[in-house]
């Protein structure tokens, strides 16, 4: 380790047994901090951001992006749990169990001293055993089987939320996405708007099947609620344009003037003239409202020839909304007036605002065959706000796997125990020599889960096992019911995981332990060594 | 960083970070914290409340009791009490009132959490507990509800008056009997025929020093504090016109310029402007609108042409309050400036201001607009008083009073104050404590003990002995007079709302609910990561009032 020494001074330089050990105790801290989140009856941690905000959560991707961690190796596997959360959507706090516990049982054998290449190895032959393991344990359903979505949406609601709020959003998370589920098609989950408000308790969240849009009308006539109402999505710029070449006027008297004056409008006063005769065609005298949304601006002169007419304007509305309009209330979004036309709009039974303080929403309502909805998030404060908008996310994923996988694994840690004993029953008998050390230092890894999930419900860790693993050993899949502490048939409580989360997970938490702990020198010797 | 042995979750984090965990180093802080807010915020609960006096970051000095007012202005920055204080002002926003309820309440049931904590008792079954006691709590509340208070004539003014005189007192003792009928009056006034479509933003406040509070009175109408622009002080029975922006000569977006060859054409340039504007000052006047209201500024020559056909001119900047001078006088603003077109607009026509003078009041002249009861849906609230200080703290009492009606409008139920509720709800959560079998039973035995804080603050904000009251409250209510609440004169258990002094049932539903919540959720956390405080600008220093 001298040889760095020599060709950088100011380098720093870790041998071997320091570097083991800073990689298993980086690991063993992370997973010391995660694990009380673990499950349906982890504990929520405050996060206090530098501002003084705060943030409640249970969710570990959004422990780690918002916990500033500087140890390397506790980076890495942040990295390694972030991109879980972007692939999947959920399982981040498991991975980084799982990586932990490898370190854990690794250390072992390395005390004794094993060479980590021999470690590596056997996690490598526990890896590809346990993928095939997984395609034969896994559940195939059907996609459009409501009840199973819904018990995968709250078996993952539930590590995230209090249990009063978790049989409520199940359901709307659910009918969201069956709501923009269309055949043949790939799920796009951003057609789900998730809106918050800052109103009455957390139990008052919705699912509003149409839109709701966070700004209202700029005019004080224009009504505030039409009902069976054609909806126009533009992108038309109401408003006048200043010319792009440097434009001057020359007059000389006030009469001319007036004259430029009146010029400069009629242009933008023609294509409102359109909409409002589009207006008059279509509703006539039968009472129907008309409103309209417009990407570009619509500026007070405009708006007040609208307001005349009884129409509901709303202007600036956002890109992803004109996109989920259409989706909800039909019709299609036109760019220019010379398209205007009856079959252009939409339709929705209700468009109301609605004022809170100072805040205005807009809400699009009973619409007809909508396939794009919102989800409606309620809360006194910011942070239950935020809480549940985590998990509303989450959950949606969830449901988005299922029907992308058509096939769930059994919850409760019945996976992880029926791996660990396929591991130490088949595999470890297949493997070669010193790799079966590796082999058993993964499925006592894989056991961790059900520790952890015991521990965190209140019961003896051991204890549990012991019982779970002798309810298994009997031929049944069994996972932990943490209301009581017993074994309990998870395909009975319906607590079902995403197939994807699961093959995530196996696929990569083997590939960062086995890089960590073949690190035999951490050095630092970068140019810019800062502060020193 | 050291590349030494890193250990531990403080070693992984980045320089400056706090990091506290466990029952000892998280709970029990942030209880200790919550419990230090809610004993400030306790002695101003009641009618004989004590003021504080909160100096903010920005060294204005506010005078106050209203809880919401004191913990806004303190900027708490402990994480867990702030979460109380997010709870309060979650208060204010859905009742505006009850918020020093939630404190105090939310305060004590943390205090009794760490009583359970010492005994052994883990988080997850006090958060439980307190969970089920709230919801047998508020089914009380609910069978509290004082018969014949449900219907309300929201349109009575003695009746209304009464049900607001608590919210008042709380606020403002001594001044309730005069308050609660100006507030009453004046909501009345702009009550919609739909009493749920109550829009608070119709009853405005206007503070003028000077006087004392007994000169305060009702304005049907506006009272804007500024004068009018020209000479024309006084209109009666005049039409309104309104324009959004200024009132001027208008140009192009593009930029213009005046070509001018000679003299002549100078001279005829100024001459068709004015002329133009002349013009159409006159359509105005033969309109017979005899008074123009301005978004923006107003010309000075288009002054000249307003002064020439005797308008009344009066400015109103703020967008906000030009929209209430158009609800209140049935005008509809003009974007453009153009002659009101009555067969067009047609709004003009209908309206009929009864009045409009610059009057003298205090010394500051004031525009005020006084509408007949038929007309209009805006009323205003002239309060008058000695200091500024004493002026923004009887506001925040009106404002509090007006709220009050607000949620009259939506839900009259009415429950016994005074305590009586809370002494009611903490017996039957205690019985009913009594017969759960779990550990959370003790949980819910705290809860109801929590929930004598209001009977017994009262008491002691009044001088009393507290534990007497409470005895004999107790055997009050036990004796089945449950309306009994503390008389703060004589200490007595009474039936308050035989004098007219009831609580809004919303408000204590929602005080209960929200303070729970807070509590739950404090009790829950069991780990903090504090980042390093940003270095934010900091705070101006001296005498940074810039009001």
């Amino acid at each position: 380790m001298g040889s760095v020494k020599t060709l950088n001074p100011n380098a720093d330089v870790m041998g071997r047994h320091a570097a083991t050990f800073m990689c298993v105790n980086a690991a063993k801290g992370l997973h010391e901090v995660m694990k009380t989140n673990f499950g349906p009856k982890g504990t929520i941690k405050m996060l206090v951001g530098g501002a003084g905000d705060i943030k409640l959560t249970k969710d570990g991707n959004v422990l780690l992006r918002e916990m500033q961690i500087q140890n390397p190796t506790a980076v890495m596997i942040a990295r390694t749990a972030v991109a879980q959360d972007d692939v999947t959507g959920d399982g981040t706090t498991s991975i980084v169990l799982l990586i932990g516990e490898m370190m854990k049982q690794a250390e072992r054998y390395l005390q004794e001293g094993s060479h980590p290449r021999v470690i590596v190895e056997g996690f490598d032959i526990a890896k590809k055993a346990l993928l095939e393991f997984l395609d034969d344990f896994k559940t195939p359903v059907d996609a459009s089987d409501r009840e199973m979505l819904r018990c995968v949406s709250r078996t993952s609601l539930s590590t995230k939320l209090a249990p009063h709020l978790v049989e409520q959003l199940t359901d709307i998370v659910t009918d969201a996405v069956l709501t923009i589920k269309q055949p043949e098609q790939p799920l796009d989950l951003y057609m789900v708007e998730i809106m918050h408000m800052r109103h009455k308790l957390d139990q008052d969240t919705r699912l509003v099947k149409g839109l709701v849009l966070d700004h209202g009308s700029r005019h004080p006539d224009m009504p505030k609620r039409v009902e069976d109402a054609f909806i126009l999505t533009a992108n038309i710029s109401l408003e006048y344009e200043k010319a792009e070449v440097n434009a001057g006027f020359f007059y000389s008297s006030a009469e001319q003037r007036e004259a430029l004056v009146a010029a400069e409008r009629a242009y933008t006063d023609e294509r409102c003239r359109r909409v409002i005769e589009l207006k008059k065609q279509v509703c006539g005298d039968s009472g129907r409202g008309f409103v309209l949304i417009n990407q570009k601006g619509i500026d007070p002169l405009c708006l007040d020839m609208l307001a005349k007419e009884g129409i509901l304007a709303l202007r600036r509305a956002k890109k992803r909304n004109m996109e989920r309009l259409t989706l909800a209330c039909g019709g299609f979004a036109i760019n220019s007036v010379e398209e205007l036309s009856p079959d252009c709009l939409g339709h929705a039974g209700a468009v109301y605002e609605h004022v809170l303080g100072e805040e205005k929403y807009t809400f699009v309502e009973d619409v007809k065959h909508p396939h794009s909805c919102t989800i409606l998030i309620k809360g006194p404060n910011d942070h239950t706000i935020a809480q549940i908008k985590d998990a509303v996310r989450d959950g949606l994923r969830a449901v988005k796997n299922v029907i992308d996988d058509k096939a769930v694994v059994l919850g409760a840690g019945a996976f992880e125990i029926a791996a660990a004993a396929h591991l130490r029953s088949t595999v470890k008998k297949q493997a070669q020599g010193r790799a079966k050390l590796g082999v058993e230092a993964f499925a006592e890894a894989l056991l961790g889960f059900v520790k952890v999930l015991a521990e965190n419900s209140g019961y003896d860790a051991q204890d549990v096992l012991i019982k779970l693993q002798e309810e298994q050993e009997r031929g049944s899949n069994v996972g932990l019911d943490i209301a009581t502490g017993e074994a309990l048939d998870p395909q009975v409580a319906g607590i079902y995981d995403n197939y994807i989360v699961k093959r995530q997970i196996i696929l990569s938490a083997p590939v960062i332990a086995s890089q960590l702990l073949l690190v035999d020198e951490v050095m630092r010797a970068g140019i810019n060594m800062r502060g020193k | 960083m050291a590349m030494g042995m890193p250990y531990g979750l403080q070693a992984m984090l980045k320089e400056g970070h706090k990091h506290f965990s466990g029952v000892e180093e998280a709970v029990m802080k942030n209880i200790e914290a919550c419990k230090a807010l809610a004993q400030m915020t306790k002695t101003s609960l009641g009618p004989n409340g004590m003021n504080k006096m909160v100096i903010n970051h920005l060294e204005k000095l506010f005078v106050t009791s209203d809880a919401s007012t004191i913990v806004t202005e303190m900027d708490v920055y402990h994480p867990a009490a702030k979460l109380l204080v997010m709870a309060a002002k979650a208060q204010a926003g859905e009742v505006g009132d009850a918020t020093n309820l939630v404190l105090t309440l939310a305060g004590e049931l943390l205090g009794n959490a760490e009583v359970l904590l010492r005994d052994g008792l883990h988080t997850s079954e006090i958060a439980e507990g307190y969970q089920r006691a709230s919801d047998k709590a508020l089914s009380v509340l609910e069978s509290l509800v004082l018969p014949g208070t449900d219907t309300l004539d929201v349109k009575d003014k003695a009746a209304v008056a009464l049900r607001l005189r608590g919210a008042i007192s709380s606020k403002q003792l001594g001044y309730e009997d005069l308050l609660a009928p100006l507030i009453a009056e004046a909501c009345i006034d702009v009550v919609p025929s739909n009493p749920h479509n109550f829009n608070v933003d119709n009853v405005r406040i206007v503070k003028i020093m000077g006087g004392a509070l007994p000169d305060s009175q009702v304005v049907k109408g506006m009272v804007l504090k500024r004068d009018a622009e020209g000479s024309v002080k006084c209109v009666e029975n005049a039409k309104v016109v309104v324009y959004a922006q200024g009132v001027d000569t208008s140009g192009p977006e593009t930029k213009g310029t005046v070509l001018i060859k000679s003299a002549e054409e100078l001279e005829g340039y100024s001459r068709s402007e004015e002329e133009k504007l002349e013009q159409y000052v006159k359509a105005i006047a033969d309109s017979g609108a005899k008074v123009i209201v301005s978004g923006g500024a107003i010309g000075e020559m288009a002054m000249h042409f307003i002064e020439k056909y005797g308008l009344l001119a009066l400015r109103i900047p703020s967008k906000f309050d030009m929209r209430r001078f158009c609800r209140a006088t049935g005008a509809v603003a003009i974007v453009k400036l153009q002659a009101p077109q009555p067969d067009e607009l047609g709004f003009a026509k209908q309206i009929e201001v009864r009045e409009i003078e610059v009057r003298e009041v205090g010394g500051a002249n004031c525009v005020v607009l006084q509408q007949d009861a038929s007309l209009g849906s805006v009323a205003t609230l002239v309060l008058r008083g000695s200091t500024e200080g004493f002026l923004d703290d009887v506001e925040r009492a009106v404002d509090d009073g007006i709220n009050a009606y607000k949620a009259l409008c939506r839900d009259a139920r009415c429950v016994p104050a005074g305590g009586a509720s809370e002494i009611e709800m903490a017996r039957q959560v205690a019985d009913f404590g009594k017969k759960q079998t779990g550990l959370d039973q003790y949980a819910i035995a705290r809860f109801a003990e929590a929930l004598e804080v209001v009977p017994r603050t009262i008491a002691e904000n009044s001088g009393l002995q507290a534990s007497e009251v409470l005895a004999r409250l107790y055997a009050a209510h036990a004796q089945g007079q449950v309306n009994a609440g503390v008389c703060i004169e004589s200490g007595a258990p009474k039936d308050l709302a035989a004098e007219g002094i009831m609580d809004v049932y919303a408000a204590k539903w929602w005080a209960v609910r929200l303070a729970t919540d807070a509590v739950v959720t404090v009790l829950k956390v069991d780990q903090i990561i504090m980042a390093k405080q940003a270095g934010g600008p900091k705070p101006r220093a001296g005498d940074g009032d810039d009001d």
